[in-house]
Formats: structure tokens, C-alpha cells, sequence
């Protein structure tokens, strides 16, 4: 490519503006194709951006039609000084880590074990069965797990028939709880969907390889390991440092409807924060400020990843 | 041809231009109306709104609350699309603020509009803000003639009549008798008919609700409801305290802590929300709660169409026994009635036609209209006898059926609006509900029973009589928005400790716990109390200028 550019420059040198110009015309049907998502990327990632001045804004309800002060940095002192804003930068970063580890392995494992099932409408009932949740409204979900977990619900039962503990848990107002309570339920949401993607990857691995492990004598342990996994690595890079860029989502509305003020330590999260402290006290120029700071943290991480990603020598994503 | 297209023109002009010529009140209009709580659209063919519309030529459109109130009100805000008829509901203040609505005291006056001038006169120094406008004029509070009060609308704790059925009938009258009656009762029937666990004390926590954890202690010293804080309304110089950091809040959280370490109170009861605390008493399986009568009224509904007349509340009263040593304390749940300040329907700045709105607000203060909609067309909704107004039981069962109401009430319009409360000149009661007659002739007959072991007529005779209004109202109604940040901290120290406390395992637990809560909450404490006597002054001050 870059030898066959260059020897191109030699022959006939060309503006580059007019170079450009000719590949467009040449690529003329992808460009127009490009053009929706390209009109959609501006309008709702590009535009918004704009919006981001009123971080630097006095802006509330008594300024928003008089037009607001610039007041500098003011939005983001006001944020690093308070101890909220951290808890919930924290509680967001936890779930977050816990919803990424889980998720990831969760969805993996599920992927492998269909994987290795032969009959068919097992397979296929056993992923329709996982993804459905998928497609449940939060509010819904939350609510089936409070019925769940409460302290006189069926979780506490079996645990106590089992023996596992001898006097109901306080799965609810209990703070140290409820990361791993939001977990669980990401869990069972999202575990069918997210292996989708690594059941078509495995699906795309040459059988011959599987062939020619057993004739090397592998084992179906030895050939998940040397020839499954293998197949998914790239994927599994990809949509890592995909996830690794939103770590900075860690859902609203799960946090949001099953969190109460006893556990609200554990359960405010940086969007309830702004919730709470911004939009509903009217303080526009705190939640934008805050959302900034989402959105740096967000592509500091996203960069971290692929850089690491690149070090080891892995497919990368930029 | 060119005749003919300049003719076209023309009309198509005075076309255009009419509307905006708008005049005469008879021109047909529709209104938009948002109302800040949620609700349900009268139908098509409603009756006493077709009367508005061949009257005043008012249609209206009407957009209820979906979702959170402050996030929906920032989106009007921050679009300036405002209904012409806007009730912000519990966040009015930010409409104020937001310069949203029009400051109505141009357009009252004792000349055009004697019937609002008339409602509001002597009200009119508490009501205007510092600059003397006046935003909303108050949806309920202003009485005429005397004040009716059949009923406790307000915080009391509530017991299940069945409870008192059951000890025969006794007068509770403190905080100890009333969870010395709700174990006795436990002890001796665990669960009901159905098999399900009675719980003895529910506390609702969610959100904005959590009045139920917090507010208990003002009316167990003897004060009606200031919200957060105990005034001294005898000293003349309404000393201003929060109460919740207090000892004598203490002796409350250790009582429920005594409860809680005794099985009666659910742990469950702090995570619920709205909806399940609704559910559980609708179930008819909790026995007893401190809150407001208005703010479960979904619950008694279900529980009456239920026929579960026994599980239905009570509202008691309650206050310290003398031995928790702060003296004999007379109870003073009942207050004066208060103008619901800033709460109901304001003008927005983008209503085209002020003066239609103030003019049929005024016309639907008038006694006519007042009757038509709070008592509806007569005898087709009630009957006058010997100048009583009455209404037959299906009347009667008509006003309770959601279906009806939507079919043949303007309820949506009438609950923002400027009404008549109170007694009519006449003697009749203003609000059909608050009729004596009716009230105790329509109640259930399990209900009369219950009222007539008492020896009462109505549940009220349980409280004493209405004290007078302080001069600074009710001080739950100040608007805290400049402390806003502080304010919710505040509260959010309360929300996370006090059931701490009550969950303590033991004494030395419930010390520690209550010691660490008064710490964090002190500063918080300070800047509120700080506030809310600058603000209680100026309250003051304005009522007696």
C-alpha cells in the first residue's frame, strides 16, 4: 500500500486536494452511504458537546432566561470538594469493575458450554431461555428481585433450609450487599445476550482444527483451551476495551429503583448524583460538569486499555 | 380572476387575523392545564365540564404527571413550554422562580373580580412574596364561616380499628398505650383469618414520604405539623429549633428501637417503597404507622371496597407519657386551617388570554358555581331537604366511584382552583364530604358502630378542637431552596441513621449510633435552624404588618 502510494506520487504528481477529490469520486456510493451515520454521529454526539459551556456556568433556574455568569472552574470545585460526588464516582467504578467481571466471564462461560452441546434444540432452547431477559424493562426486574430478596422472600428460605444461614439476611438496607446484589441481576439479565456474540465467533472457528486436536489426542478440555479459546481472544480483546471505555456507565436505573437510603452509600451512583444535586436542585451547570468529567474519565480509560491492549501485543481497537 | 384572488386574500387575512384579535369571552378557546401529580382524563362527554364550555367557551387540554415531578418541570423549564393553566404541584416554588408564571394581583381587583378579591384579601400579606406579587392563589385552606373538621386529614399515628374493637373500645391517648395495645393484640393473634403474620408498626422511608420517620416527635411534645422544627408560640419571639437532634426525639427512636428489638416492626419497613408500603396496607396485615390520612388513601379505598372495615385506621393523637419526663403535654394535632400556599394553578407567561383565566376563576368562585363543583347538578348529584343539601347512599356510592367521577365531576380542574371551604351562609358545608349529615348517615355501618361504642359522631371527636393558625402558618411550607444543598443533606443524615438506630441490637448500640447521628448532623442542624428563624421572623412580621 504505502509502496505502491509512493511510486504513484513519483509518476504524476497530483494536489493533494485534487487526490482526494478523485478517491471521493471513486468511493462515491460509500460516501453517500456514510452520510446518515455520519449525520447521526454529529447530531447527537457532536452537537450536544456544545452544550458542555454550561459547565462553566452559573446556570439554574433564576438565570436560565436572564442568560447565565461564566464562573469558571466554580462547577467543578463545587463537585471535587463534595464528598457525594466521590462516594458516587466509587460506587460506580465498583459496579462498574464487578458488572464487567461477571458479565464478561458469565457470558464466556455460557458461550463455551453451549458450545460444546451437540443436540440442537437443546442449544436452542437454553439460549432463548438466557437472552429473554434481556428484553425485560429494569422496572420489572427490580421488582421481581425485591420480591426475591426480602427478608421473609423465597432467597431466604432456601438459604435457610439449606443451613447456609440460620436467621433471615437484610439483602436490602444491607450497603455491603448491594454491588454484588446489582451483579447478580446483571447477570441473569444480560448473560444470554452477551454471549451471542462469542456463540457466532465460536461458531466461525474451523472445524478442522477441533479435527486435528483429537487426532493429536486432546481432550475436550484441552481442545476448549487450545482451540475455543483461542478463536474468541480477539473478540474478547475488542469488546473488552470497548467495555473497559464505558466503565464510567454503571447503569441508572438499577441503582436507581433499588436503592433505598440505607445502602445509599453503596448505591449512588455519579448519574443519581447528578440526579439529585443537579437536575432536580435545578443546578444545570453542576450535571453538565459532572457529565464531563464522566465523559474524560470515560476516554482516559478507553485510551489506558488500548495502550495496555498494544503492549501485549493484542488486537487492538484504535 | 385577480378580483377574485384578491378577495380570497383578503378573507384568508381576516382568517389570520381574528384569533389574534381575540376579544370577546365568548370566543370558544382551549386551554392546556398541567397538573403536577398524576391523574386520570375526564371523559369525552363530561357534564360539568360541557357546562364550562357553553358558559365561558373553555375546552381544556390536560397533561398529568408522568414520572418525576422536578425532572418533567426541568424539561419545561429549560424549553419554556409552559401549559397556559400550570400546577407545579410540590415544586410550584421552582415555577416562581423559574419565571415561568405572571404575577396575578393586577388583574384582582374589588371592582372586576369581587369574588377573588373577596377570597384572598385578608390572606393577602401572608401570601405575596417579598416584591408583592402573587403567583397562585392557594388551591385549598381559605374557609368561610366556620371551619368544618370531621376528620383528621393530617400526620396522627394510626391504629386498625379492629385493635380497638378487640380491647374494648379504650382511649389511647400516649405512645406507651399505643404499642402496649399493638403487642397485646400481636400476642394474642399473631396473624389473621388468612393465615398472614400481622405487623405491629409500619414506617414509610421512601423519598419525599419519609415524613413518617422524621416528623413523629413535634406532635409527641404537643405541636401540630412545623415540618422539622418546634416554635415557641407562647414567648413572642418564635425561638426556632430543630427537634430531630434533640433528647426528646431520642426517647421516641429508643421506644421504636424497644418495638423493633420485640419483633413488632418489620426491617423490610425502611427499604420499601411507595408502592409496597400501599400494597402492604391494602393487604389489611399492618396494624399500626405514624403518617398522614391523605397520603394512604389508595389504601383505605381498597380496603373499604375490600369490605375489610376493621382493617381500616383510626387516627389517634398520641403524645409522651408523663413518665418519659417532659410533663402533662396536651396534644395539638389539629391546627388552624391553613392557605396552601404557592400549591394550585398559576397563569403561565405564555397563556394568550390572562384575563379569560382570572375571569373564570372568579366566576367558578362564585355560590353557584362553587356548588356545581363540589356538589354537583341538583337532584341529579344530591337534594336539598328543609335546606339541608343531602344525598341519597347511591348518590353517595356515585362520589366514591373513580369511573363516575371522571364521567360527571370536573375534579382536575376543581382540586387546582381557587374553592370555597368551610360553611356556606346558608349552614350547609361547601364540600359535600364535609356535611355532617352525610358524613355519619353514609359511613359504613361498621364505621357507626365503631364511632358510637366511643360515644362520637365523627373521628375528629378523638383530637381536640382546631388551634388557632400560628401567624407564620404551618412551617413545613417554607420554601428551603437557598439551602437547598444543605437542606438535602439533612435530611439524607436522618434517612440513614434513624433507622440505624432503631435496628440497634442493644442500649449501648442505640447510644453509640444515636451519638454518631447527632454528630454528623449538628452543622447541617445549625444552617437549617438558622434559616428557618430568619424565615419564621419574616413570616411573622409580614402577618401582623
Amino acid at each position: 500500500m504505502m509502496i505502491g502510494a509512493s511510486r504513484k506520487t513519483a509518476q504524476r504528481p497530483l494536489s493533494s486536494g485534487k487526490k482526494l477529490f478523485r478517491k471521493l469520486w471513486a468511493q462515491k456510493y460509500l460516501m453517500l452511504m456514510s452520510v446518515p451515520v455520519l449525520l447521526y454521529v454529529m447530531l447527537f454526539n457532536y452537537y450536544p458537546l456544545w452544550g458542555w459551556r454550561y459547565a462553566f456556568q452559573n446556570l439554574d433556574l433564576s438565570t436560565i432566561k436572564k442568560g447565565a455568569a461564566w464562573i469558571g472552574w466554580g462547577n467543578f470545585e463545587w463537585l471535587f470538594k463534595e464528598k457525594l460526588f466521590w462516594l458516587g464516582f466509587r460506587n460506580t467504578l465498583a459496579m462498574s469493575l464487578i458488572n464487567l467481571v461477571f458479565g464478561t466471564t458469565s457470558s464466556v462461560l455460557l458461550a463455551i458450554l453451549l458450545n460444546e452441546v451437540n443436540t440442537r434444540a437443546f442449544k436452542r432452547t437454553v439460549q432463548t431461555v438466557t437472552y429473554l431477559p434481556h428484553f425485560l424493562s429494569m422496572v420489572i426486574v427490580v421488582g421481581m428481585a425485591q420480591n426475591m430478596f426480602v427478608t421473609d422472600g423465597p432467597v431466604n428460605g432456601i438459604l435457610m433450609k439449606l443451613g447456609i444461614v440460620d436467621a433471615p439476611v437484610w439483602w436490602l438496607g444491607e450497603g455491603r450487599y448491594f454491588w454484588w446484589l446489582v451483579g447478580i441481576i446483571n447477570v441473569w439479565k444480560e448473560v444470554g445476550w452477551n454471549s451471542i456474540i462469542y456463540i457466532s465467533t465460536m461458531a466461525s472457528i474451523d472445524p478442522t482444527l477441533y479435527e486435528a486436536a483429537s487426532i493429536d489426542g486432546a481432550g475436550r478440555f484441552q481442545r476448549i483451551l487450545n482451540v475455543t479459546l483461542p478463536g474468541i481472544k480477539s473478540t474478547f480483546v475488542v469488546l473488552l476495551i470497548m467495555n473497559i471505555g464505558h466503565l464510567m456507565e454503571a447503569g441508572f436505573e438499577i441503582q436507581y429503583l433499588l436503592g433505598n437510603k440505607q445502602v445509599y452509600d453503596f448505591s449512588q451512583t455519579l448519574d443519581i448524583f447528578v440526579l439529585e444535586f443537579g437536575i432536580q436542585n435545578n443546578k444545570y451547570g453542576r450535571a453538565i460538569a459532572a457529565g464531563m468529567f464522566k465523559s474524560v474519565v470515560g476516554i482516559i480509560l478507553l485510551f489506558g486499555a488500548n495502550f495496555v491492549a498494544k503492549r501485549l501485543d493484542e488486537e487492538t481497537l484504535l | 380572476m385577480r378580483k377574485l384572488l384578491a378577495l380570497l386574500l383578503t378573507v384568508m387575512m381576516i382568517l389570520t387575523m381574528a384569533p389574534a384579535a381575540m376579544a370577546e369571552a365568548a370566543d370558544p378557546i382551549v386551554v392546556t392545564v398541567f397538573r403536577g401529580d398524576p391523574g386520570d382524563q375526564p371523559t369525552e362527554d363530561n357534564k360539568i365540564y360541557k357546562l364550562i364550555e357553553e358558559e365561558f367557551g373553555i375546552t381544556f387540554e390536560i397533561e398529568f404527571l408522568a414520572g418525576d415531578l422536578d425532572e418533567t418541570l426541568g424539561t419545561k423549564f429549560a424549553g419554556e413550554d409552559y401549559p397556559d393553566l400550570f400546577d407545579a404541584g410540590n415544586s410550584a416554588e421552582k415555577a416562581i422562580q423559574a419565571g415561568a408564571l405572571i404575577d396575578l394581583l393586577p388583574y384582582i381587583s374589588e371592582e372586576k373580580t369581587p369574588n377573588l378579591w373577596n377570597h384572598i384579601k385578608d390572606l393577602l400579606p401572608q401570601l405575596v412574596n417579598e416584591n408583592g406579587e402573587l403567583f397562585i392563589i392557594p388551591n385549598y385552606g381559605i374557609n368561610y364561616n366556620a371551619q368544618i373538621q370531621n376528620a383528621c386529614n393530617g400526620p396522627a399515628f394510626f391504629i386498625q380499628k379492629q385493635v380497638l374493637a378487640w380491647a374494648g373500645y379504650p382511649q389511647i391517648k400516649t405512645l406507651n398505650e399505643y404499642f402496649d395495645l399493638i403487642e397485646k393484640y400481636i400476642a394474642a393473634n399473631p396473624t389473621n383469618a388468612n393465615g398472614a403474620a400481622y405487623e405491629g408498626f409500619a414506617i414509610l422511608c421512601e423519598d419525599w414520604r419519609h415524613f413518617c420517620l422524621i416528623n413523629p416527635v413535634q406532635h409527641l411534645m404537643g405541636r401540630p405539623n412545623d415540618g422539622e422544627v418546634i416554635i415557641n408560640v407562647n414567648s413572642g419571639n418564635w425561638e426556632t429549633e430543630t427537634f430531630i437532634d434533640k433528647p426528646y426525639a431520642k426517647a421516641y427512636y429508643a421506644k421504636l428501637n424497644e418495638v423493633y428489638n420485640k419483633g413488632l416492626i418489620n426491617p423490610d419497613t425502611f427499604v420499601m417503597t411507595y408502592d409496597q408500603y400501599i400494597a402492604k396496607l391494602s393487604s389489611g396485615t399492618v396494624l399500626g404507622m405514624f403518617d398522614q390520612t391523605w397520603d394512604f388513601g389508595t389504601a383505605t379505598a381498597a380496603l373499604e371496597t375490600a369490605g375489610m372495615y376493621e382493617n381500616t385506621y383510626i387516627a389517634l393523637p398520641l403524645v409522651y407519657d408523663e413518665e418519659y419526663g417532659y410533663g402533662v403535654i396536651e396534644e395539638h394535632y389539629l391546627n388552624g386551617a391553613v392557605p396552601n400556599k404557592d400549591r394550585g394553578f398559576g397563569i403561565s407567561v405564555n397563556c394568550e388570554y390572562p384575563e379569560r383565566m382570572i375571569d373564570l376563576f372568579e366566576n367558578l368562585l362564585s355560590d353557584k358555581w362553587q356548588k356545581i363543583l363540589q356538589w354537583g347538578i341538583e337532584g341529579e348529584d344530591y337534594y336539598v331537604e328543609n335546606g339541608r343539601m343531602l344525598m341519597t347512599e347511591e348518590q353517595y356510592k356515585n362520589r366514591q366511584d373513580a369511573a363516575w367521577k371522571m364521567a360527571n365531576t370536573a375534579l382536575t380542574i376543581w382540586e387546582s382552583a381557587p374553592k370555597k371551604q368551610g360553611t356556606q351562609d346558608d349552614g350547609n358545608a361547601w364540600a359535600h364530604s364535609d356535611q355532617a349529615e352525610n358524613y355519619f348517615n353514609l359511613m359504613s355501618d361498621y364505621d357507626k358502630e365503631f364511632l358510637t361504642a366511643y360515644g362520637y359522631k365523627k373521628p375528629a371527636d378523638f383530637f381536640n378542637a382546631p388551634i388557632e393558625l400560628a401567624p407564620y402558618g404551618e412551617a413545613w411550607q417554607i420554601d428551603k431552596s437557598p439551602i437547598q444543598d444543605d437542606y438535602d443533606k439533612y435530611l439524607l443524615i436522618q434517612d440513614q441513621w434513624l433507622p440505624k438506630v432503631i435496628m440497634s441490637a442493644n442500649q449501648a448500640e442505640l447510644d453509640a449510633n444515636w451519638d454518631a447521628f447527632v454528630a454528623e448532623i449538628t452543622p447541617y442542624a445549625q444552617i437549617y435552624t438558622e434559616f428557618m428563624q430568619a424565615e419564621v421572623l419574616k413570616l411573622v412580621e409580614q402577618a401582623t404588618k
